[in-house]
């Protein structure tokens, strides 16, 4: 990405003109992550013409075939293997696809009549003063989700978001991106047959809100894969999706309060669970000589709390953070997986959208909330793998790591990493978060422990409201909700920041970019500015000296 | 610096219930630039702004504001209830492809300036038309042709730190020089009771005002951009007229007033007077003399005297003379003092929400074009200056940027203070000590909470 000659030049001016500039905790030569960031991606997405973006949806190689054909090539015996990568579990679903083929007579809402509909339904109580609406329909204009109230009753509103799209298409040979009110965004995103649209209160920027979308998009895309999607829609421009993605809105729904909550959507970086070194490596063995022998694994990860254990990969493959998001987000929506061994094909986009991979989902044991997935392009590995993940239970046992992960999980006041600040020993920092750019991972000052996490389905059962309360103590989340607007300024596109302090009567904040690293620092009110300096160098020297246990620090393979 | 009437795609104003019925959507349209745009693409335009305007309704009370597409912006400014005015904007959505490319290289525009465009557009047309509820609507259309066809055109509005932040200047005078000009217009305002002076501009810089402050930018901004400006060129061409301005005269109406007829020629504006409650019509009479400008409104029902405008032209000329010249003086020796003071490499804008006042270095000055801020560094001080409530009532901002520019803005109660330093290898204590230095230096007497 940068050339070194741009990073002498970095770390002799950067902001803080301290020995701290040659730190870049965190970082390591090979990344178990790809480290691309969010707003690259978001670039890419973006940047496309309308004819553009018809294309680019569907030219994308199969990284799924590929490995299944590099098997194949030394095992015959698995040559029927790469023709039925896409279609395998959907066939009884197709099924269904045809039985509802007429029953949909709300159609060719094209023109502007509709906006005439008074739609007394947007004003119900169900509906008003949400912070953020969600709506995803096919671009026939049919309701497929809507975060809240029920889309059945919202199809007039769909049509004129339909409406919107085409009119700009079709008249003015342009895209439609975004509304602005006082108070409120309007943002859209077209992919493929879908339109995704939210309408936002929140202070998050349209970039964010577009990310956000696209997770949404690639939630549905992990459902169905790309390749599904695409004929679906190929077939019946009217099909109504949501007879496919039952079920899937709960992925959705869970995943927009996780996006608001956790900065790892908002850094496009991982969580680690932070582990001593050796209990890591421990694990990371455990895990590479149970499966080194199973040949079509793909990815073995070990999660816990929405972070990440351990990632053990084929070689030459990587995961993106949004699809280790993704499953994330699986695992802590499917309360079925605690319960039993689970066989389920999952389709991570960024790492080939238009195939599944088969998931061995399972918890490591009764007594311990890591989770286990083992991913493969074999269909019917169900036996071996869950043999691999007893055999890989059993190990962490007798090794004593799964106490080192409940340790870390229910924040033994023991570890320095449970109470961070406290270890640091700086008064005036009431919170921070750190990127390491070159590996995709974050550690922030509050690390999410399980009653916290359900804490956040709590808060928002509240229901998602607009709400004027002034709040008294700041949680973690409003730290980070305080962020947003700093971290939209820094990756702005038109006119970037590298540095930005701000300090007024409530607090303190800096967020500071540089080539290796993204941190940002809430202090108290009124901070003086060497003082300031002096506790981020003392800072990033903590991380420095913790990174063994905070971040990964290398990149296994089976 | 970027020329933005380039950049301006189209403007138009309408108001759906002008034509409610299907089939006269074109009544809807009040107004419409460019000109040749046919019947049916001002309908699409217009209609997909309803259709905005609508859904966005369903979701958030507060009026629309823009719209952006790939290509586009459009940006939305309901100056009375019904009456929309939309600026459409050829600005790229930005992506970090295409800055990465330089596709969007200095053309950075802040979506700021645009709505300030439409907002002070408005305005004027308030000041000379009123409001637009008040006219009746067979007269709408031609009103709005005849005004804002000129307005749009002679707009000359570049990306320029003084269009981010609008205000007025004020000109620094030793006591006894005011003195010397209020005693003079309450001089004026007893003699000549039915004249009250709403405006004293020297040069660009104001003196006094004696209308609300919304009111007073809107024709401190036509007094500046527009009439004055024309009114010196006239002057450097006519060096025969030389002596007669010694004397002043009247430049509004623009024939001066020598004869009854010239009486019909006066403009009608309306205004709200300092000490006034509610808008009224007045007529608008400006004088000037040297550098001196003078405005005076007349109620529009009381006649009007040939004989009160010569006696008044014979009253003020002489004193009005005077009073330039004293002030020229003043001038000349302040200008020497800040000379000296004055470091040409210090980059800061002062301005001030109560009164408006707005003060800047020299070096960000018109006048001297090489010493342009950078489009960039621009959009982060109008991101500032929009975005300053999150300073609360007192705080500080400092943002560095990828070329080693530091923009410091600082605000204390209604006051803000932006100062760009271009400096390698500094660090941040050291930007904030010569923000502070300037501060002191510059904005004596001005209080800023100590950061």
């Amino acid at each position: 990405m940068a050339s070194t000659s741009k990073d002498n030049v970095q770390a002799s001016t950067s902001g803080q003109g301290n020995p701290a500039d040659d730190l870049e905790p965190g970082a390591c030569p090979e990344s178990v992550l790809n480290p691309s960031d969010s707003f690259e991606e978001f670039a890419s997405e973006m940047s496309s013409s309308l004819q553009e973006r018809n294309i680019n949806l569907k030219s994308k190689s199969s990284t799924i075939s590929e490995i299944q054909s590099e098997i194949c090539d030394g095992n015959k015996d698995n040559t029927e293997i790469t023709s039925t990568k896409s279609s395998d579990d959907l066939q009884s679903k197709d099924d269904q696809m045809s039985a509802l083929a007429s029953s949909c007579n709300l159609s060719n809402q094209n023109g502007e009549d509709s906006d005439n509909e008074k739609d007394d339904y947007l004003q119900s109580p169900e509906l008003v003063n949400k912070e953020k609406h969600v709506f995803v329909l096919s671009s026939a204009g049919k309701p497929i989700y809507s975060r809240y109230g029920n889309e059945d009753r919202l199809a007039g509103l769909c049509g004129v978001i339909q409406a919107l799209v085409s009119v700009v298409e079709d008249q003015n040979q342009d895209i439609l991106r975004s509304i602005i009110t006082k108070d409120c965004k309007a943002v859209f995103l077209v992919k493929g047959p879908l339109i995704l649209v939210a309408v936002s209160k929140s202070n998050e920027s349209e970039t964010q809100l577009v990310l956000q979308l696209t997770y949404a998009f690639n939630q549905i895309v992990s459902v169905l894969t790309l390749t599904q999607l695409n004929r679906i829609f190929e077939q019946r421009r009217n099909y109504d999706l949501r007879r496919l993605l039952s079920g899937a809105e709960r992925l959705i729904d869970n995943l927009f309060i996780f996006m608001e909550k956790d900065p790892a959507f908002l850094l496009g970086a991982v969580r680690c669970l932070p582990l001593p070194e050796k209990a890591r490596e421990n694990i990371t063995n455990a895990i590479t000589t149970t499966c080194h022998k199973i040949r079509d694994l793909v990815f073995a990860i070990l999660i816990a709390g929405n972070q990440l254990i351990t990632l053990v990969r084929m070689k030459k493959y990587t995961l993106h953070p949004s699809d280790i998001h993704l499953l994330f987000n699986l695992v802590r929506s499917s309360e079925s997986f605690k319960t039993a061994e689970s066989w389920t094909p999952i389709c991570l986009p960024k790492f080939d959208a238009t195939g599944f991979l088969h998931g061995h989902v399972s918890y490591i044991s009764e007594d311990c909330q890591a989770c286990l997935l083992l991913l493969t392009v074999q269909r019917d590995a169900f036996f071996p793998l869950s043999q691999a993940k007893h055999t890989i239970a059993e190990k962490l046992r007798r090794s004593n790591c799964l106490v080192a992960i409940n340790d870390a999980l229910n924040r033994n006041q023991e570890l320095p990493t449970t109470n961070p600040l406290k270890h640091i020993g700086i008064p005036e920092i009431r919170h921070f978060m750190y990127k390491c750019k070159s590996t995709a991972q974050l550690f922030t000052s509050d690390p999410i422990s399980l009653d916290r996490l359900q804490d956040y389905r709590i808060r928002h059962k509240e229901g998602g409201d607009v709400s004027e309360k002034k709040i008294e103590k700041l949680s973690d989340i409003d730290y980070v909700r305080n962020y947003r607007k700093f971290c939209s300024k820094i990756h702005c596109t038109s006119s970037p920041a590298k540095l930005i302090f701000r300090s007024n009567s409530d607090d303190t904040v800096l967020a500071w970019v540089t080539n290796g690293f993204e941190l940002y620092v809430t202090f108290d009110a009124l901070m003086e500015k060497d003082q300031a300096i002096k506790a981020v160098d003392r800072l990033l020297r903590w991380i420095k000296r913790e990174e063994q246990r905070i971040f990964i620090m290398n990149a296994p393979t089976f | 610096m970027i020329d933005v009437k380039a950049k301006i795609n189209s403007f138009f104003i309408f108001n759906s219930s002008f034509g409610p019925k299907e089939g006269q959507e074109l009544k809807r349209v009040l107004f419409f630039h460019p000109n040749q745009i046919s019947a049916d693409a001002r309908k699409n335009q217009v209609g997909l702004c309803e259709a905005v305007v609508k859904f966005m309704s369903t979701f958030s009370s507060g009026p629309c504001e823009a719209l952006q597409t790939q290509s586009k912006r459009y940006i939305f400014y309901q100056p009375e209830k019904g009456f929309w005015m939309v600026l459409v904007v050829t600005i790229p959505y930005a992506t970090k492809a295409s800055s990465a490319i330089g596709e969007s290289q200095g053309e950075v525009l802040n979506p700021s300036v645009m709505n300030d465009l439409l907002v002070s557009a408005y305005k004027m047309f308030k000041l000379f038309m009123g409001p637009f509820k008040d006219i009746p609507i067979e007269d709408i259309y031609s009103l709005c042709d005849e005004f804002f066809t000129p307005y749009i055109m002679s707009k000359n509005l570049t990306n320029d730190i003084s269009n981010v932040i609008q205000g007025v200047s004020y000109l620094p005078l030793d006591k006894n020089s005011f003195f010397k000009i209020v005693c003079f217009i309450d001089l004026l305002e007893v003699t000549y009771p039915d004249f009250k002076c709403v405006a004293f501009v020297y040069n660009d810089q104001l003196i006094w005002n004696g209308l609300a402050t919304n009111d007073m930018l809107t024709l401190y901004q036509y007094l500046v951009q527009t009439l004055l400006p024309k009114q010196v060129e006239k002057e450097i061409q006519g060096g025969a007229v030389a002596t007669a301005q010694r004397h002043g005269r009247f430049i509004s109406p623009a024939d001066s007033i020598r004869t009854s007829e010239d009486l019909k020629k006066l403009v009608k504006v309306h205004l709200l007077r300092e000490d006034d409650t509610e808008t009224r019509q007045y007529y608008l009479i400006i004088y000037r003399a040297l550098s001196a400008t003078v405005c005076f409104t007349i109620d529009v029902n009381i006649p009007l005297e040939i004989e009160t405008f010569r006696s008044l032209d014979a009253f003020i000329g002489p004193h009005l003379s005077t009073i330039a010249s004293t002030i020229s003086e003043q001038c000349a020796i302040h200008a020497l003092q800040t000379a000296q003071l004055l470091n040409t490499d210090q980059k800061f804008v002062y301005f001030n929400r109560l009164n408006l006042a707005y003060k800047s270095s020299a070096s960000l000055s018109k006048l001297i074009p090489s010493a342009s801020i950078k489009p960039e560094v621009l959009s982060i001080i109008a991101d500032m200056h929009t975005d300053h409530k999150s300073l609360g009532s007192y705080g500080e901002i400092i943002i560095k940027t990828p070329d080693e520019y530091w923009i410091t803005g600082k605000s204390s109660n209604e006051r803000e203070f932006y100062v760009i330093i271009q400096e390698k290898n500094a660090n941040l204590k050291e930007i904030a000590d010569e923000v502070k230095r300037i501060c002191e230096s510059q904005m004596k007497g001005i209080f800023f909470y100590p950061m």
